[in-house]
């Protein structure tokens, strides 16, 4: 036997010594026509041969008996049920809050610096009609006198209002802050979510794999009714069932006569 | 196009009711009203006083395709139209609701042309 047999190897050349041994025995008996030696060496074999099975059932019952200790003494399993996943909940309503305020600070700030562009675009264009006419030589000089004061508030207008957008406009741009924060937030409920996944992948691999459903069947069990609203689809994800943009929806509509 | 068009915009979330009414009032059509599911959508159509309504589908409540099926359901108010704007982006979903009466179906996240373009269309449609 050479030194670098592994134990396996070495226990199986055992085991087909200790055959070998007995079937010579055997022959031998058969042979001679000693009918209890025969009976005694079958009996010897059969023993043998469940000794080793046992050995490998007793070998299986181990591993498993350990992986489920292992999984239930896991103690990060129950901190992710008693706080990870409540302190994720309080993370997505947070950042639910978050997009709302930064979305309606975005539109107010929008909407009044629409208001006041719209205010200075009316008041330029009296403005130009009058100039118009004071170039076409329509305007008496008291008029014109009016139209230089006019010209001349307008301006100033323009300077505050300008800064009234601009004021705005760096508004928008500070709302976008929550993006920050809420992209960090998400990332660790990603992570979180991730090592739940793990954590379920090892628990099916434990209770076996026989019940697992193929691959093949996540489309089935993901079809809902089609009246029920799901909300938004990942494009990439659902590929095969969701539209890819408007103009599909059109053609999709144009297809049943619309 | 008749500006005065009295339009009931229909979102659970107020920033999409926000953005869809300054969408519309940037398309001339400054008469709008707002609600956030079909459950309070629903008696406001049926006092007659609205021309076109824009509806989300996903809400809680009362739904958007129950809301549309209700008012097709309402002889009153059943030749409404009725524009879907929604996330629901399933080929499956878009057939359901052109088979519930829909006029129109804009997926989000939309732009303001894809708005404008869609609304014309129903008008289009109507006045021929």
């Amino acid at each position: 036997m050479s030194n670098e047999e592994t134990p396996r190897e070495m226990e199986i050349s055992c085991l087909t010594q200790a055959y070998i041994t007995r079937l010579q025995s055997l022959d031998v008996a058969i042979k001679s026509n000693d009918e209890e030696a025969i009976c005694h060496i079958v009996g010897d074999l059969t023993t043998l041969r469940e000794s080793s099975l046992y050995q490998e059932l007793g070998m299986l019952t181990r591993e498993i008996h350990d992986s489920i200790t292992s999984f239930g003494n896991d103690e990060r399993i129950a901190q992710l049920a008693n706080e990870d996943i409540p302190d994720s909940k309080e993370r997505l309503n947070f950042i639910v809050t978050k997009t709302d305020e930064a979305a309606h600070r975005t539109m107010a700030a929008a909407e009044e610096a629409m208001t006041v562009m719209n205010g200075l675009s009316v008041d330029a264009v009296t403005v130009l009609n009058r100039w118009s006419q004071f170039r076409n030589r329509e305007l008496s000089k008291d008029e014109f006198t009016s139209l230089s004061d006019q010209i001349t508030q307008f301006f100033e207008s323009v300077v505050v209002q300008s800064s009234t957008v601009n004021k705005q406009m760096t508004d928008i741009m500070l709302a976008q802050d929550y993006q920050d924060i809420t992209g960090q937030m998400i990332q660790q409920v990603v992570t979180m979510v991730k090592e739940v996944e793990e954590k379920l992948v090892r628990l099916v691999a434990i209770t076996g794999l026989a019940d697992a459903p193929p691959a093949s069947k996540k489309e089935e069990s993901k079809a809902v009714n089609g009246e029920i609203a799901v909300g938004p689809q990942l494009p990439n994800v659902d590929k095969k069932i969701v539209v890819s943009s408007q103009s599909d929806v059109d053609d999709l509509l144009a297809s049943l006569g619309f | 196009m008749d500006k005065d068009l009295k339009i009931l915009i229909v979102d659970d979330f107020s920033t999409m009711r926000r953005i869809i009414k300054n969408l519309l009032r940037d398309l001339g059509f400054n008469n709008t009203s707002e609600a956030d599911d079909g459950q309070t959508a629903l008696p406001m159509l049926k006092t007659g006083k609205f021309d076109f309504l824009v509806t989300d589908w996903n809400m809680p409540g009362m739904d958007g395709l129950v809301l549309l099926k209700s008012v097709r359901a309402d002889p009153d108010i059943c030749n409404m139209p009725v524009l879907m704007v929604t996330a629901e982006a399933k080929r499956e979903q878009i057939v359901i609701a052109a088979g519930a009466g829909v006029n129109g179906y804009v997926v989000k996240p939309f732009t303001a042309v894809t708005l404008k373009e869609k609304i014309e269309k129903i008008f289009d449609r109507l006045e021929k």
